[in-house]
């Protein structure tokens, strides 16, 4: 360039020598050859073994017991009375023994599962009004057509609205410790702080009006069909429980992703008895159900769990299976790869040629 | 409508190709005339003004274009029809469509419709607005020119006009010439622009308008001009017109030779006066044009087969769909209905019916998977990466103060596969700025030998022609011998070879510095003049009928009496001139083979890597001058048949005289030999398509390093042995090959792809259906394409235009990968049009070669309307 003047002066229209127009700029462009991207295959696959390994250990160290109360123990009866849609205001109560074989540390969780119930379905999932939900009192009296066929009873609009409201879990547990020394101990549970922090505080709010108390502000809505009480009385216990914000509704409204799934019950209360300051121990218990919910019509089966959790969470073995077969694959690749490049790939015609 | 029935007569139409013309009552019987229903009526406005074409929005009514430049696409109005027409030829824009129609069902809506319509207006809006902005930068030219005789400017251009021409304007639409300033109303016109020949064409009116209007004051006459033309409706054909005019009652036949097309140049005549026939997008040259069309890379086509195409995303997709759908009638009709909540929520509806209304759900659902995002990152990428090329300093010529400039951003990633590269040699590999460089004159060679050694590096020591007032230096030839024997008066052979020089050309004087500089259509024209007039015989100026030529500062005068016109076919020229003595001489300059033909000398040059010219005389008595003439008139004035012509100058061109041999050398661009060999190192096919002969051709070879010493050479006849592949094959493992094949060749062996039928209808000619007309000989293509792959480079010599887009044809039929042709758009404008990647080299920027879409080279007034993609070549990106 430059053999002439006339790529200088104002006219010209000589592109600037600039770093970035002549891309010049630092740039890495590694180029991927055998010897630098088989030693990240022998790593990546070592990382994922040692890890799948570490979380494998970290699981097995979580214990849980699960009692299957379907039918079992005295809840026989219950499950035959809940067949029949005639007694289902019936109250029934019932009760199974088990026993830990070993102390349960620190904190333990207690859950309720159900098997074969399908909360993932795409129509079940939309049947809710989230603007009922948040407390909107226009939404309140005028539920979402997403709530159709659960939005309105006779004319009264229903709150809460929709097919999983409707389909509430509504049993209620009770467990006792049966010492060896003899008597009964009810274990204490926190009934609240097991919902999402945001659906507890944002998603889910009561409608306010001013002045008024809850039944109040209900009142004009009607009740869910199968429930057996409305929404503003679902705690007795604790008043600021109650509507929306009762956090037992909050758990069952996140829906669950497979048709087996557990929802948070209630956390041990280790400091109000100094037998349960350390987890609970080993020995006999019971768990007395309040059994409310159907199961027969789903063939499902209705759980109690007991688990308590470690950094990783809850008792889960698929993350760990997971990163061992993974880092296992690459391994295997990569030792292919290896026999490959040097029985052939030495050989190889490469770009050069 | 009387006039249209008086024209209606009963006859057959004729054949495509009808030279044969002239004044209809004379020579022909009535033709069926009936489609010859375009009207235009001379310098009545209103008449079509009435019927202008009018268009709002996509639609256009009423007949006649208008004649408004359009290098651009759009207008406000048009922008968004246009641009979204545009957009949903892309399949995936559709399919997008389509699901954001879908989501508007309720029954079926998985999301809120506007998720799936925010990408999608996305996608559109980024794409529509990079459109406008590649539309709003494009130049928008209008130029100034004549008509009634008062200035306007083109787009007011009506037809039925009669426009005023000055020199070297170009012709803003189809004219009918009516009459030109110069005598018998002729003009010359230059066509590069349209069918790539530099050689200037002469245009004739027709003897009636040139009598009648030419009276003085001219002017008032002209626009009192009340003919009507009666013509085809506008079609593509630029090389026939059919037409009548009506003038006093009187009908003429007009024809391709009284007709100014669009984009052509005046040239050589001060003033020519026209009727507007076509206008806009009527005339010829952009309905040659086609339609605008959404070019589509190889990358681009491969990324829609995989995303559309049959067993691709789309099917596997829709495959989920069902599967998902099918899963979901079993579920409603067995899960369903013992949850008395889901039962309810179905409301009644029957299984099939909600698995149905599943699937499309899970269409909608599943539509993420098809990569839209992908789309937009091309379009980005494209056009950053033309940024780059613009921006690249080495691609940026000094000389020219041009740099890199991609026009269509979309072709870029091409650049990168192209598996084979189909050149041009001359402008394209060498300079095209020619020099003289050696003579033979009766047998005494002038001039150093150069074989194998580098000009460049050789340092002459220059002759001193301070003696001549008229030099201008710049003539690479040191051969004192030469200027002492033509200063030494008796040598009559050296005098008489440089008269030729000087008498025999198209070249036109102009004065600068009291100098005569050379505008000729030929750089090679230019060279052997311009050598001359450093030797001393300065041409001076022509007129119609004389030529002045100053020999060692002797005026004298030459009688032109005729000018046998230089054509790709005759491959030479010749003059018939009076000298000032009175002796009639036939000066005839040409080709080797071809002169050679016509005596019985040799004196080869074509070892250097010169192109070589002879020059040859022949005395011509009176009496054959005058019975020839007579036999010229007498063809001029019947037929315009160029095969008459041939054959009538061919009986003239005999018997000639050998005066000697012209060596010119072109010589090679700058970087050619490096880029060359970059591009062979790449595994680049490299084929050089050149009109030169084969020794020629070879040394350019070896020069630009396209041969290398030890390559070994095949020719074409090695084509007919059978074993042939499995030598080569063997041969191959040793050494490198290369083929050579010529022209003739070619047509001999593969005569379907090469066929006269293709040279002369390129432009409009489907060629796969005449493939079929001509007898096929399969195989041999095939086994020319199997030999040329197993070589490393494919010279071919002695191609005709013609043949090189059938080269092209054959390259792109016989392989998958992306092919580029090189051209500096002269005549390989055929070779670039049959290709979708190809690169349009401007003239005289040494390795600046560029990129060209399918039309750049039509026109350059018409660029704009051809999406061209300029983008480069350079041993840079090569390399890479």
């Amino acid at each position: 360039m430059g053999k002439k003047v006339a790529g200088s002066g104002p006219c010209s229209r000589i592109p600037d020598n600039s770093a970035f127009k002549q891309q010049r700029l630092p740039a890495w462009s590694p180029s991927l050859t055998a010897e630098t991207v088989l030693p990240f295959f022998y790593i990546i696959g070592l990382v994922c073994v040692l890890l799948g390994v570490a979380l494998f250990l970290t699981v097995q160290k979580i214990q849980e017991i699960q009692v299957d109360y379907t039918t079992s123990g005295t809840c026989d009866a219950c499950f035959e009375m809940r067949s029949n849609k005639m007694s289902a205001s019936v109250k029934c109560r019932c009760s199974v023994d088990f026993s830990l074989k070993e102390n349960f540390q620190e904190d333990v969780f207690l859950y309720y599962g159900l098997v074969n119930f399908h909360q993932n379905l795409r129509r079940y999932m939309d049947s809710r009004d989230d603007g009922q939900l948040v407390g909107r009192t226009t939404n309140l009296k005028n539920p979402s057509t997403y709530c159709e066929p659960f939005a309105y009873n006779n004319g009264t609009p229903i709150a809460p609205c929709g097919a999983i409201a409707n389909s509430m879990f509504n049993d209620s547990f009770t467990l006792k410790y049966l010492p060896p020394t003899g008597g009964v101990v009810i274990v204490p549970f926190y009934r609240t702080g097991i919902a999402w922090y945001t659906d507890k505080n944002v998603k889910f709010r009561n409608p306010q009006i001013e002045n008024e108390l809850l039944p109040q502000v209900f009142q004009g809505t009607a009740q869910p069909f199968y429930w057996q009480k409305p929404v503003y009385e679902l705690d007795p216990s604790d008043p600021n429980n109650n509507g929306f914000i009762n956090e037992d509704f909050i758990v069952w409204m996140r829906e669950a992703a497979f048709p087996s799934f557990k929802k948070l019950y209630g956390i041990l209360n280790r400091q109000s008895k100094a037998i349960f300051e350390h987890g609970l121990p080993a020995g006999n218990y019971s768990v007395t159900i309040s059994y409310n919910f159907p199961a027969q019509y789903f063939q499902g089966k209705k759980l109690v769990v007991l688990s308590t959790v470690s950094w990783f969470g809850g008792k889960n073995i698929f993350l760990p299976i997971a990163y061992i077969v993974t880092g296992g694959v690459i391994l295997v690749v990569a030792v292919v790869l290896t026999v490959v490049y040097i029985k052939i790939g030495k050989k190889g015609l490469n770009m050069e040629e | 409508t009387s006039v249209e029935h008086t024209l209606c007569h009963s006859h057959t139409v004729g054949e495509p190709e009808q030279h044969v013309f002239g004044l209809w009552e004379e020579t022909r019987a009535p033709e069926d005339l009936h489609y010859l229903s375009w009207e235009v009526r001379a310098n009545d406005r209103r008449f079509h003004q009435r019927q202008q074409r009018r268009s709002f929005l996509c639609f256009e009514w009423g007949k006649y274009a208008d004649n408004a430049v359009r290098s651009y696409k759009y207008t406000p109005l048009t922008f968004l029809p246009l641009s979204l027409y545009e957009q949903f030829q892309r399949i995936a824009n559709v399919y997008f469509l389509l699901m954001v129609i879908l989501q508007c069902v309720p029954a079926i809506s998985t999301l809120p419709w506007y998720t799936t319509m925010l990408p999608l207006l996305t996608v559109l809006s980024v794409r529509g607005l990079k459109d406008l902005a590649d539309d709003l930068v494009r130049p928008r030219p209008d130029f100034p020119l004549h008509r009634s005789f008062t200035s306007v400017r083109w787009r007011d251009v009506c037809v039925g006009d009669v426009l005023r021409l000055r020199k070297d304007q170009i012709v803003p639409a189809d004219l009918l010439l009516l009459r030109t300033s110069e005598p018998h109303s002729l003009c010359y016109v230059e066509t590069s622009d349209i069918d790539g020949e530099t050689n200037l064409k002469f245009r004739q009116a027709l003897g009636i308008t040139h009598h009648e209007l030419s009276s003085e004051p001219v002017e008032p006459t002209l626009l009192a001009f009340d003919a009507c033309v009666w013509c085809e409706q506008p079609n593509s054909r630029l090389h026939s017109f059919k037409g009548v005019l009506e003038w006093k009652g009187v009908r003429h036949l007009l024809d391709t030779d009284h007709i100014l097309l669009r984009g052509t140049v005046l040239r050589n005549t001060d003033i020519a006066y026209g009727l507007t026939l076509y206008t806009g997008a009527d005339s010829k040259i952009l309905q040659n044009c086609g339609r605008l069309s959404v070019k589509t890379t190889q990358m681009e086509r491969i990324l829609n087969r995989v995303v559309i195409g049959v067993r691709k995303i789309v099917l596997l997709l829709l495959m989920v769909s069902l599967l998902l759908a099918v899963g979901a009638g079993i579920f409603e009709a067995q899960v369903a209905p013992r949850f008395e909540v889901l039962s309810a929520l179905g409301a009644g509806r029957s299984p099939a019916y909600k698995a149905f209304l599943t699937f499309w759900g899970y269409v909608i659902l599943l539509s993420p998977a098809m990569p839209m995002s992908l789309y937009i990152s091309f379009e980005v990428v494209h056009m950053i990466h033309s940024l780059f090329i613009g921006w690249d300093l080495d691609l940026y010529d000094a000389g020219s103060n041009t740099p890199a400039q991609a026009h269509s951003t979309a072709l870029n990633e091409e650049l990168g596969q192209v598996g084979y590269l189909l050149s041009d040699k001359t402008g394209t590999l060498t300079e095209n700025r020619l020099l003289f460089r050696q003579c033979c004159i009766a047998g005494v060679l002038y001039g150093l030998s150069q074989r194998h050694t580098d000009t460049r590096t050789t340092q002459h020591t220059p002759l001193d022609l301070s003696w001549n007032p008229f030099s201008r230096g710049g003539l690479q030839f040191s051969d004192q011998r030469l200027v002492d024997k033509l200063r030494d008066q008796d040598s009559t052979e050296v005098r008489e070879f440089f008269t030729v020089l000087a008498l025999c050309h198209t070249v036109m004087a102009e004065w600068k510095d009291g100098t005569p500089v050379y505008q000729a259509a030929s750089p090679d024209e230019e060279a052997l003049v311009g050598a001359a007039r450093e030797m001393g015989w300065v041409f001076l100026s022509r007129t119609r009928d004389s030529l002045t030529l100053s020999e060692l500062s002797h005026i004298r005068h030459y009688q032109l009496l005729a000018l046998l016109d230089f054509t790709s076919q005759r491959r030479r020229m010749s003059v018939v001139v009076r000298d000032p003595e009175g002796v009639l001489k036939l000066y005839c300059k040409g080709a080797d083979i071809v002169i050679l033909e016509r005596l019985r000398q040799d004196c080869l040059y074509a070892q250097g890597c010169l192109r070589t010219l002879c020059v040859a005389v022949r005395s011509v008595s009176e009496e054959l001058w005058e019975e020839w003439s007579r036999a010229l008139a007498k063809a001029a004035m019947m037929t315009q048949c160029g095969a008459v012509l041939d054959t009538l100058y061919d009986s003239m061109e005999r018997e000639l005289t050998l005066l000697g041999v012209t060596a010119i050398e072109d010589r090679l661009q700058e970087g050619v030999p490096e880029t060359i060999a970059t591009l062979k190192q790449a595994g680049i096919k490299v084929w050089v398509l050149t009109g030169d002969k084969r020794e020629t051709a070879v040394n350019i070879g070896y020069a630009c390093r396209l041969l290398d010493p030890d390559t070994q050479l095949l020719q074409g006849e090695e084509l007919r042995s059978s074993s042939l592949l499995k030598v080569t094959e063997k041969r191959r493992k040793h050494s490198t090959s290369a083929l050579v094949i010529t022209g003739p060749e070619l047509v001999q062996y593969i005569p379907n792809y090469f066929s006269t039928i293709l040279q002369r209808h390129w432009p409009c000619t489907n060629t796969r259906s005449n493939n079929q007309a001509f007898g096929e000989q399969p195989g041999w293509d095939g086994r020319f394409m199997a030999l040329s792959k197993l070589c490393q480079s494919v010279l071919c010599c002695r191609m005709t235009p013609g043949q090189k887009a059938g080269v092209v044809q054959l390259v792109r039929k016989h392989t998958s990968s992306i092919t580029m042709a090189i051209g500096d758009g002269a005549n390989d404008v055929n070779m670039i049009k049959m290709l979708s990647c190809s690169t349009f080299c401007t003239k005289q920027v040494p390795l600046l070669w560029c990129m060209s879409g399918l039309r750049s080279t039509m026109a350059s007034v018409h660029r704009s309307e051809s999406q061209a993609c300029e983008s480069d070549l350079s041993t840079q990106i090569w390399a890479s």
